[in-house]
């Protein structure tokens, strides 16, 4: 779907817009001595503070917390990356401000403001997320923060937000929670959920694998993979599938072999590996050399797989061993669409190599969070939740991207892949396969699919 | 007995292999020069980083005579610019310096190295699996296992010898051990202690050494496995009792075996070596095989 002719919001190409009319306005009100609040919308929230609005200076601060240290840390880097590049256009123009449609964002920072960034560590830990998000919000004064790459951490910042009454634009976060029972309305989720997951890869699975498959699943103990199993459960049931057994495991866990020889005992057939980062590298790593995708059981060949993939774990556990595995993922850098090509380019070109799924989720969200304060023309939190619910964009990705205003979930197309292996790949960073793109449809699910409430606009 | 039962009790060996030969290089400082030293996990670490650069380069074998003796260096000389001048300092600010020690290393690492894993092969003569049930007659049907982990096991072992039969049966050793019971008289009779504790810390980074190199194709090489290995090897080291290396070795293959048992049982999993610390404790209160003296 392309531009949105009939988008209120959409001025682009009509000569003259509502931004060039605040321009003008504005350089009119400075030359006549009065402010050009007398144009904004909603003039009579400017009086009121919420969070670290109204924003006092030239210029307005992000902050970026991702982490740093645990098992997600290679996520966090990258999801650095992506967020000084976000600055960087949001300041100078270039990458997918090219390509957004609807589009307000004009290169010349936000609102008429420099943007400045803060970064913080999440340490892939709840406690420690809520810590260094609070010190943003409280010492440096953010007007809105982004990050991370755990879903338990993601939803506790959520609940931070929420109290705080500062907008959160979360990372890298896969648990059904995150939309689901925990949703808040100061938090949004661009990234696809376990859910999604589920619905996509159960029906190749199936037609993949059979359907009189055994799986025996291995689940990080905290949220994600709490709902990543129950999905994956849900949706290869439906296909026929028997689930055996599942073992919570630690995260962080260095050493899987107890839990692999419990695999080994058992009569499955496929393991599925509720497991990301870089517990995923080394339970794979480890399920390799234990000879599980040698081995045949029940008459069949045994098969791993990896529903949340990425292109950093699938880098981290090499091409031998991911050779032929499936998951899904939200993103690729090979995706030819053009705003996922003019990120990846210029991504490239300031850190000579492609960036993540992480990484593209997060520069998406900082500039769907500054388009949303030009269209609201203000910062103030509740006006730029308004214009973030139920906007429809293209151009951040393949298709279009709708973000729910009923639980704050995006939806848009997402990715069946598989590893490729040593053969087939072409370089360094040529990891997985597109098997398929699932169209947006096929993955929506109704918004009371999982309870929850987002809360009120303005914080208690 | 079946083959469920085997691979549980095999598992719990080599998880335990792994422990030991973390623990092992913690309880010879600890009991020889009386340091607790949370540097160790990070010697560990640098064992593992520095056998998948050298591993890469020239090959496993050249990196099995190249790095054990690297860490030998590397632990020489922090005993000699850093460690020496806390032996007489209360244990708190020998677990302060270590463990800052051990953070400097691994922010270092993650500095140079980045923070993505780094894969380390299996060298190809210990990749595949072994079958098992061509070899042992009782076991029914197919049963492999992991040729590498086997190897980790027989070098655990033979570290373990190797150490008990320098402490048991040389020179040095009679030494050390009786600088272990009274340093003080040992300088009396004109025995130059100071140089033999510099060796038995370079000893202890040496099999750190060792541990980081036959555990890194395991663990895969990344800069939180210092810190994901401490916390079960002083647990190994405390169980077994501060300075005993049997007692290591007996606590390391108890909380393996803990753990290889109790997998299916996920909550209880997460606890059970804690739970294993602290029974022991309560009964033996310096640990299954400690000697009384020590931190007493």
């Amino acid at each position: 779907m392309s531009d949105r002719p009939d988008d209120p919001k959409n001025n682009r190409g009509k000569g003259f817009s509502r931004r060039d009319f605040l321009k003008t306005s504005a350089v009119t009100g400075a030359i006549a001595g009065a402010g050009p609040t007398v144009f904004t919308r909603n003039a009579w929230a400017e009086r009121e503070a919420i969070g670290n609005y109204p924003v006092k200076g030239k210029a307005v601060t992000f902050g970026f917390n991702v982490p740093q240290t645990g098992a997600y840390a290679d996520e966090g880097a990258d999801e650095l990356r992506a967020y000084k590049l976000a600055v960087k256009h949001l300041n100078n123009g270039g990458g997918m401000l090219e390509t957004m449609a609807p589009n307000e964002l004009t290169g010349q920072g936000v609102l008429g403001k420099k943007v400045e960034y803060v970064s913080g560590d999440t340490q892939t830990d709840p406690d420690a997320a809520r810590t260094s998000a609070r010190r943003m919000i409280e010492r440096d004064k953010v007007i809105m923060w982004g990050g991370g790459s755990s879903s338990a951490t993601a939803i506790a910042q959520q609940y931070l937000a929420q109290e705080m009454g500062v907008v959160y634009m979360c990372g890298l976060t896969h648990s059904n929670d995150t939309t689901g029972k925990d949703r808040r309305r100061y938090g949004f989720r661009h990234f696809f959920n376990a859910y999604m997951s589920g619905k996509a890869l159960g029906p190749v699975l199936a037609d993949a694998y059979g359907t009189d498959r055994r799986a025996y699943h291995l689940t990080a103990d905290y949220t994600w993979g709490h709902t990543q199993y129950d999905s994956i459960k849900q949706f290869t049931e439906a296909e026929g599938w028997t689930t055996v057994n599942n073992i919570m495991t630690p995260l962080g866990s260095s050493d899987y072999s107890q839990f692999l020889t419990q695999v080994l005992n058992s009569d499955a057939d496929v393991l599925v590996l509720n497991h990301y980062g870089q517990d995923m590298v080394n339970s794979l790593t480890q399920a390799v050399q234990f000879g599980m995708r040698d081995m045949q059981k029940n008459g069949k060949d045994m098969q791993i797989v990896v529903p949340l993939y990425s292109r950093l774990m699938a880098q981290g556990a090499g091409a031998e061993n991911i050779d032929g595995v499936f998951g899904s993922t939200a993103w690729n850098w090979a995706l030819e669409d053009e705003g996922s090509q003019a990120f990846t380019k210029t991504f490239e070109a300031e850190y000579g190599f492609p960036p993540s799924q992480a990484a593209q989720t997060c520069y998406v969200q900082t500039l769907l969070y500054a388009d949303a304060c030009e269209r609201a023309g203000t910062f103030y939190p509740p006006e730029v939740i308004k214009a973030l619910e139920d906007h429809r964009i293209t151009g951040i990705g393949p298709g279009e991207a709708h973000y729910r205003k009923g639980d704050h979930q995006c939806f848009k197309d997402m990715l069946v892949v598989q590893g490729k292996g040593p053969a087939e790949k072409e370089g360094e960073y040529d990891l997985l396969k597109i098997y398929q793109q699932v169209p947006r449809e096929d993955v929506t699910y109704p918004v009371d699919t999982f309870p929850g409430k987002l809360g009120p606009y303005r914080p208690a | 007995m079946s083959n469920a039962v085997f691979l549980q009790l095999l598992t719990g060996l080599q998880l335990g292999a792994i422990y030991m030969l973390i623990a092992l290089g913690l309880t010879l400082i600890f009991g020889t020069l009386g340091v607790v030293n949370f540097a160790h996990g990070a010697l560990f670490m640098l064992g593992a980083y520095l056998g998948v650069i050298i591993a890469g380069e020239t090959g496993f074998l050249l990196a099995i005579l190249l790095v054990p003796p690297l860490l030998f260096l590397i632990g020489l000389l922090l005993e000699r610019g850093i460690i020496q001048h806390f032996y007489d300092r209360p244990h708190t600010d020998q677990i302060l310096v270590t463990f800052g020690i051990a953070i400097v290393v691994q922010e270092a690492l993650k500095w140079i190295f980045g923070a993505n894993n780094i894969p380390f092969p299996t060298p190809s003569w210990g990749s595949g699996v072994v079958m098992l049930h061509e070899y042992l007659p009782f076991l029914d049907g197919i049963v492999v296992y992991p040729q590498w982990r086997l190897i980790l096991v027989v070098v655990s072992l033979v570290t373990v010898l190797a150490l008990f039969g320098l402490l048991q049966f040389t020179r040095f050793g009679l030494v050390v051990r009786a600088g272990m019971r009274d340093s003080e008289i040992l300088r009396f009779l004109g025995i130059n202690i100071e140089r033999r504790f510099a060796i038995v810390f370079g000893l202890g980074a040496g099999i750190a050494g060792i541990a980081g190199l036959f555990g890194g194709p395991v663990t895969q090489v990344y800069p939180g496995i210092g810190m994901a290995y401490l916390v079960p090897s002083f647990l190994v080291v405390v169980i077994g009792g501060m300075g005993s290396v049997p007692g290591a070795v007996l606590a390391a293959l108890l909380l393996g075996m803990a753990l290889s048992f109790s997998a299916e049982y996920s909550n209880i999993q997460q606890i059970i070596i804690y739970l294993i610390a602290v029974i022991v404790l309560l009964v033996r209160p310096r640990g299954l095989l400690g000697k009384k003296g020590v931190l007493e």
